[in-house]
């Protein structure tokens, strides 16, 4: 018989099959980011830019002008790296490529590491490229708590990417993806202070600000460069709670596929 | 090794499967054809376990479609292959994905490049491929594995000569190794040369099934003669060679054009529907 039917593995067996298959799918998922580098690129190089630029201006307007100028630009543009993750999940939909990978061997929850994993690298390196460059060129002090400004960047990263693939599961088209990435990025990274320091904004903005997850993120970054763990928690906490949330409509609306019509 | 038995499937008004009933044994090709919405698609998804049938049900070796994820060889009939990918590339995904390590990959890999002939353009990247090297490509990652059963939905929709020998002469040199294979397709030629039984579909079900012989043999085929002033005549008829003879025979004019066809997919059609209607 053909058919390779048969055989039962134990568990430390299976585990061993399924991180091969794991490990075959983020290599895969790995050489299609690295084709296709520009928007990535452009992410990390363009707050660089912009932090040298703004910098005076923050200085100037408020206290921890330098702080907030890096952390700021750094959760904007985070926040716009959704839409790599996004269009990365989307473009299987397009190339109707996920049903091909849903008929393999590996399980759902497997195709999904394997296919947010490099996502998820490349965003923690973003941050920590943009954090590095902060203190290196824009004068950022450097941090005396590392790990915990680590574990930060490993929270905010890991609700980017629950975010976009909540938003690759329910958009209809690469098109709506960017309208809504881009808009929303804006809207909620500005509205969280993070294009204007919030203490400048006014004050219905100020209260607003609460909803936004990069408000939370900027609260996140900036206690944690300053070195405050307890004023790292709680907005690390919030944050988990909005990825767990959106993590979980993505997964279940993704392991049913997009069917022949395109729509989940 | 196939055994599908009584599939319903709905979408809204439109019932895609209707009593749909199928088996295929191992070694055994089925040409599954029909009229585009007949019903061939949907039920590549349901034995693929992509999507649940409203009822009827489906064994693969004894058991469910979802006890056998990942054993069948499904080819889609649509491109579903990552551009920015090269072949190769697609070659050590699908067959790492089905278990395959280094050694058995490396020689699964050789032996399609091989069959399908994809040595040419092996390291390219799928966006510039042609139609038919992307349709040999996607025959390969159905075949990386040797499944036992294969589904094949149009593998040579709009492919080239040199893609259908090959995709041919692969489908029956697995077909001989024992694979059960069903083969989607709008060409008749195909399943003569495949020896394949033929499954006609319509409506969502299958209304006939058997050989060549049995369903085509005896067809009316079709005699077109077109004069020098573009007139046209065709006569529909079993004995195209005596048809011929008399219709020449009885040309006032000069012929510049002549051909004769076999009977079709279409003809065959046409006849389940006479015999239905009457
Ligand atoms: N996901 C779907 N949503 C709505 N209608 C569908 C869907 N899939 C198939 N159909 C309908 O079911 C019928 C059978 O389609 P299909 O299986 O693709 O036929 P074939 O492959 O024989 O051309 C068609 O009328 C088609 O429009
Ligand atoms: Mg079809």
């Amino acid at each position: 018989m053909l058919l390779d039917t048969g055989y039962r593995v134990g568990p430390i067996a299976a585990l061993r099959e399924s991180v091969y298959r794991i490990r075959a799918l983020s290599n895969h998922n790995t050489i299609i980011r690295l084709r296709d580098p520009g928007q990535t690129i452009s992410y990390v190089v363009m707050p660089m830019v912009l932090m040298l630029v703004l910098k005076p201006l923050y200085v100037r307007a408020v206290d921890g002008g330098t702080t907030k100028v890096v952390t700021g630009l750094l959760v904007m543009f985070s926040v716009f790296a959704i839409s790599i993750a996004g269009n990365a999940i989307l473009a299987e939909r397009t190339w109707k490529t996920w049903d091909r990978l849903r008929v393999s061997r590996a399980p759902a929850a497997e195709l999904l590491i394997g296919k947010t994993l490099p996502m998820y690298l490349v965003m923690v390196l973003q941050q920590i490229i943009l954090l590095t460059y902060g203190c290196l060129v824009i004068g950022l002090p450097i941090p005396g708590n590392i790990p915990l400004v680590l574990m930060s960047i490993l929270v905010w990263a890991f609700t980017l990417l629950a975010i976009g693939a909540l938003l690759a599961a329910i958009v209809r088209s690469h098109g709506e993806l960017s309208v809504i990435s881009d808009v929303g990025a804006l809207t909620l990274s500005s509205l969280g202070g993070a294009l204007v320091p919030l203490s400048l904004m006014p004050d219905w903005a100020q209260v607003a600000a609460q909803l936004s997850p990069g408000y939370w993120a900027l609260q996140m970054l900036q206690a944690a460069v300053a070195g405050d763990t307890a004023g790292t928690l709680l907005p690390a906490a919030i944050l988990l709670g909005i990825a767990l949330v959106a993590g979980a409509f993505a997964v279940r609306r993704l392991t049913r596929g997009w069917g022949r019509g395109g729509l989940l | 090794m196939l055994q599908a038995i009584d599939l319903v499937k709905r979408y809204g008004s439109v019932l895609a499967l209707d009593g749909f009933s199928l088996s295929v044994a191992a070694g055994e090709i089925v040409g599954l054809v029909g009229h585009n919405g007949a019903g061939k698609t949907t039920f590549v998804e349901i034995v693929s376990y992509l999507i649940r049938p409203d009822s009827g049900h489906v064994t693969i070796d004894g058991r469910p479609p979802s006890a056998n994820k990942g054993k069948v060889g499904i080819a889609p009939q649509h491109i579903a292959l990552y551009p920015s990918i090269t072949v190769r590339e697609h070659l050590v995904l699908f067959g790492k994905l089905a278990g395959l390590r280094r050694a058995a990959l490396d020689s699964a890999i050789e032996e399609l490049t091989v069959a399908l002939r994809l040595g040419a353009f092996i390291d390219r990247r799928e966006a510039g491929l042609s139609g038919g090297q992307q349709r040999r490509v996607q025959a390969a990652t159905a075949l990386i594995n040797r499944p036992g059963l294969l589904l094949l939905d149009e593998p040579t929709a709009g492919a080239d000569l040199e893609t259908r020998e090959a995709m041919l002469d692969v489908v029956k040199q697995r077909a001989g190794d024992g694979a059960a294979i069903v083969y989607t397709t709008h060409y008749l030629p195909e399943l003569v040369e495949l020896q394949a039984t033929i499954a006609v579909a319509r409506s969502g079900r299958i209304i006939a099934r058997g050989t060549y012989e049995e369903l085509v043999d005896g067809l009316p085929g079709e005699v077109r003669l077109i004069h020098d002033n573009e007139e046209e005549v065709r006569v529909s008829t079993t004995q195209p060679a005596a048809t011929l003879i008399d219709l020449l025979s009885r040309a006032e004019r000069p012929i510049s054009t002549i051909e004769v066809h076999n009977p079709s997919l279409d003809d065959l059609y046409r006849s389940l529907a006479v015999s239905d209607a009457s």
